[in-house]
């Protein structure tokens, strides 16, 4: 190696000369010291800047609480300048931008944070709430199955039946029944036996999707723990009445407070429900008499029904041959007619059965010519058809 | 003569209670010293150069990792720790920083001024790669004064800078030869730059592209070497994250490249306007009286911090207003208002004459115009792939290529400061755009330009691949050659030759053996008809040494001189002859290329 003394550039002052040895020697204990400088200077710049990012963030945190979000905003950025791969600080950011209408901004941050932990339960759920509020419902849906299925550091059992409920009403929010069914009836499996709080919500679910067989179960449940709970009750009447169960309907009705009862949409339920029980000829300890009233006062409401209904549609229920169902119906009740008084019909109590069978044809053809009835025709033919006998 | 006591471990350190133990300790540390330093000193000096390579990358890393930290307590202590100053500060920090910082330059640093890339080259190429160390420490001060008041510039150039003068300082304390020397202060440059940008690749080509000026692999190892370290040593201690988190993206189909497209005519049209503004002003800029320069950088310090009151997002680097523009935290109207601001503040600092780098302004430039496009074309065309985010990212590339004309290191500079390996073919395909534009429309590239107004020429890539290199190609003749076997009769051979008075003769003798033959021979035997001769009777000149129609004609012109012509063969057959080429053909190959 040469060790020409003419790298003195032109006018620089010549430097004094070291050997070789001497400068490496130096050099080495020069970078020693170096590190041990730069180590210091490094600790108290990471203490000094994470102690910034800790402050604004909590700074950040009470403006959040306080619904500053532009303060918060500012803050969870100031934050993140000092930590800017903070996964906590930037999913705050996220959900301060979500919460100010900045859903999209918020959401670059949370794909980040996803790109970096896919399975993470709370990210896919910040994503699934702005594609909620986007109504982006493909993206909502991965999303919140995303947090169904995901990661959760504190309890994530509630917090995945959290997700759930949230999906399911979203759903039904958007009149999305089909897709909202499976994860009703999902979030009702996972729901323990003992949390009436949860089952109440699961019931009220169950209802507006219309599953009324297993809200009833969800109902019944709940009255086991108390029998005299309003909204269980409300609940158990509203699905026993939807699956034609109308006594049963009637004894949860019996059960709530007036109020409750009178309440739009309870009150009509609540006396279809009686009139249906008034009307029905199948209750057991009925005498022979009563049955037989019942039948011919059904039939004889049915006839007259029918009588309306063919007048409304101008049609002469006498025509032969029969060729509508009003005319059909009503020649399948003349031919039984003569003998329709309750004495007759007490002398036949075998024929209830088929007694009451014409008079729901005739509902059901009345209903299907001229439309769902009222009142007490109402009653009759929504009995029918819990008794098996379809609308035409 | 004490007996030795012990056989000790390399390092171990005998009890001091025994004295004679402890001398003879002292005495095996400095026999240890002594190898290590012979074992170091009689290496091969290219591995000698490495050593030092590494040793210079961890030094540059350290001084990158106290600069940055510098730069950050500066920015706390006088803006505050808010990105959005308050109102007394955003003024008073970037003038009374300026004033400060012009007074340094002046009467302490004189060398600080400017970004340090020229400075750098200039080293290389006038100072024969002195760079005195005071030039270190004062853009050490300066920068970390001025970045750290708000004034628009960034601390990579400075770092590349800071790690040449610390190579060059090293190179000289140990006597290195004056072409080492020269050679190892863009080593030094190289590990700044990497520490800076946490992006060992791009730094490496950067300095073979700007720095070096050429793309030779002399001094490629020590450089990779020195890059590597730094970076090593600037993640032990700052992390090891990438610059920017970009969303992930993919290109679904090569339809969806057409959105960068605009992106990379927009990216070459501002960095057009920002070279040629800059081209202007600096001239006039530096033209102003002496005294003036006291006060500029302070001029420029308040102009920032008006600026500022409004958007302090133009202040500083910039490196977490870019991070939030990936995010798509602005709107496309701020997002371009930015990117103008930048241009202006960033103009404002640099022709002021406050030390700091161009770097990070343009990447901030091209982040803010990416996002403006991105934004707008989304706008427009919702199904376009790639968020806001990646547009920024990828007119950060963009930007930087058309301003600082270095289409390759920006490809990599984006794919290592967001470790996003996605974004590649839209920053080729909006980098070359961008290049393009600004090189139709600004010959010199922005360092040259800087260097040739302080009166420098100095070498670059660019010119390089301008130049048009000539091959036997360009000055080869076919179908101007006759060859002859050794069994022709010379008869028939000057039958052949008859009116044909430019073709020359060569005797093929075996593949890759030919020799020429002057007519005046043929017809000199021809004239004997005694007998019937054969060629190979002929005095012929040969073997002639033979090229390919690829090679450099410099290559050719070696031999060219010394024969009459030189035979052109085929690389898969040697006994093809496919041309002939003279000196003649070869001068007037030179002379048809136009002289730069």
């Amino acid at each position: 190696m040469s060790s020409s003394a003419n790298t003195v550039a032109m006018g620089e002052k010549r430097p004094r000369i070291y050997s070789r040895e001497a400068v490496l020697f130096g050099c080495i204990v020069f970078l020693v010291l170096f590190v041990l400088f730069t180590a210091a200077a490094s600790r108290m710049y990471h203490k000094t800047i994470h102690v910034l990012a800790d402050n604004w963030f909590d700074q950040g945190e009470v403006s959040f609480r306080a619904g500053d979000i532009k303060s918060a905003l500012t803050d969870y950025r100031n934050a993140l300048v000092y930590s800017p791969d903070n996964a906590k600080f930037q999913f705050h950011l996220a959900q301060a931008l979500a919460a100010a209408g900045r859903g999209d901004e918020g959401r670059s941050y949370l794909l980040n944070l996803l790109s970096e932990s896919p399975g993470s339960g709370e990210v896919n759920l910040a994503l699934a709430r702005i594609a909620a509020h986007k109504v982006l419902t493909a993206d909502a849906l991965r999303y919140y199955h995303g947090a169904i299925y995901g990661e959760w550091d504190n309890d994530p059992i509630a917090m995945r039946w959290q997700v759930r409920r949230e999906l399911a009403e979203y759903l039904l929010d958007r009149g999305l029944q089909r897709q909202a069914v499976p994860e009703i009836i999902a979030l009702a499996d996972s729901t323990p036996a003992s949390d009436t709080e949860q089952l109440r919500i699961v019931g009220n679910l169950l209802l507006k999707a219309k599953l009324w067989t297993r809200a009833l179960d969800v109902f019944r449940t709940l009255l086991a723990v108390n029998a005299s709970d309003e909204a269980p009750l409300l609940g158990a009447a509203t699905s026993a009445f939807n699956l034609g169960r109308y006594s049963a309907a009637l004894d949860y009705f019996d059960k709530l407070p007036e109020k409750d009862r009178t309440a739009p949409g309870i009150a009509e339920m609540y006396k279809t429900s009686q009139q249906i029980t008034e009307m029905n000829p199948f209750l057991p300890d009925l005498s022979r008499e009563a049955k037989a009233r019942k039948a011919a006062t059904a039939v004889s409401l049915a006839a007259t029904r029918l009588q309306q209904c063919a007048t409304q549609v101008g049609q002469s229920l006498t025509a032969t041959p029969s060729q509508t169902q009003l005319q059909k119906a009503f020649a399948e009740s003349k031919e039984f007619t003569p003998d329709e008084n309750w004495r007759n019909i007490a002398k036949h109590p075998e024929a209830v059965d088929e007694i009451m069978g014409h008079a729901f044809e005739m509902e059901n053809a009345a209903a299907a010519a001229c439309g769902e009835p009222e009142g007490a025709d109402r009653a009759l033919w929504l009995f029918g058809r819990s008794r098996g006998v379809s609308a035409q | 003569m004490t007996e030795p006591t012990a056989v000790t471990s390399p390092g171990t350190i005998p009890p001091a209670a025994d004295e004679s133990v402890n001398s003879t300790s002292q005495s095996g540390i400095r026999a240890m010293w002594e190898s290590w330093t012979n074992r170091v000193f009689t290496m091969r000096e290219d591995r000698f150069f490495l050593f030092l390579a590494v040793l210079i990358g961890i030094l540059s890393g350290l001084a990158v990792v106290c600069f940055r930290i510098a730069i950050e307590w500066t920015q706390i202590e006088l803006l505050g720790s808010s990105i959005s100053p308050t109102f007394p500060r955003v003024i008073l920090a970037p003038t009374l920083a300026g004033f400060a910082v012009a007074l340094l330059v002046i009467y302490a640093f004189p060398r600080a001024r400017g970004s340090g890339v020229n400075q750098t080259k200039s080293a290389v190429y006038v100072s024969n790669g002195y760079i005195p160390f005071n030039t270190v420490v004062g853009k050490f001060i300066t920068c970390a004064l001025a970045i750290g008041s708000g004034q628009s510039l960034g601390p990579e150039d400075p770092s590349l800078q800071m790690g040449a003068g610390i190579a060059s300082l090293i190179g000289r304390r140990l006597r290195l030869s004056q072409e080492k020397v020269r050679l190892i202060a863009p080593v030094g440059a190289a590990a700044g730059l990497a520490a800076a940008f946490n992006a060992p690749i791009s730094a490496v080509l950067f300095v073979l592209e700007e720095v070096i000026g050429t793309w030779s692999a002399g001094v490629l190892g020590a450089i990779v070497l020195a890059a590597i370290s730094s970076v090593v040593t600037m993640r032990a201690f700052l992390g090891a994250e990438s610059m920017f988190r970009v969303p992930p993206f993919r290109v679904a189909k090569p339809a969806d490249l057409l959105a960068y497209v605009a992106l990379g005519v927009v990216g070459g049209l501002a960095s057009l306007v920002f070279l040629k503004w800059l081209a202007y002003a600096r001239p006039r800029m530096q033209s102003l009286p002496r005294w003036t320069q006291h006060f500029q950088p302070a001029a420029a310090g308040l102009l920032i911090g008006i600026i500022g009151i409004r958007l302090p997002q133009v202040m500083g680097a910039g490196y977490p207003i870019i991070d939030q523009a990936m995010h798509g935290q602005f709107t496309w109207k701020l997002l371009l208002v930015l990117a103008a601001l930048k241009i202006l503040a960033t103009g404002i600092s640099f022709l002021s004459g406050t030390p700091g780098g161009m770097f990070a302004p343009s990447l901030f430039i091209g982040a803010m115009l990416g996002g403006a496009v991105g934004a707008i074309e989304q706008h427009f065309f919702p199904a376009l792939p790639g968020t806001v985010g990646t547009f920024a990212l990828v007119g950060m590339g963009t930007f930087f290529a058309g301003f600082l004309r270095v289409p390759i290191t920006s490809v990599f500079m984006v794919i290592e400061v967001s470790g996003n390996y996605t974004a590649i073919l839209p920053v080729m395909i909006s980098s070359l755009i961008a290049y393009g534009i600004s090189r139709s429309y600004v010959k010199v590239p922005l360092f040259d330009l800087l260097a040739r107004q302080d009166g420098l020429v100095l070498p670059s890539v660019e010119e390089q691949r301008e130049q048009m290199i000539l091959t036997v190609e360009d000055a080869m003749r076919v179908d101007a050659a006759l060859v002859l076997e050794r069994t022709d009769s010379v008869a028939d051979a000057l039958k052949r030759l008859e009116g044909k008075e430019g073709l020359l003769s060569f005797l093929r003798l075996r593949p890759g053996e030919w020799n020429f033959i002057e007519r005046s021979e043929l017809r000199r035997l021809a004239a004997d008809t005694s007998q019937s001769h054969t060629v190979e009777e002929i005095n012929s000149k040969g073997p002639l040494p033979f090229v390919f129609r690829d090679m450099s004609l410099e290559e050719a012109l070696h031999w060219a001189g010394d024969w009459p012509a030189l035979p052109v063969l085929s690389r898969a057959d040697l006994s093809k002859l496919e041309g002939v080429v003279t000196l003649d053909d070869i001068l007037k190959a030179f002379r048809k290329v136009p002289v730069r």
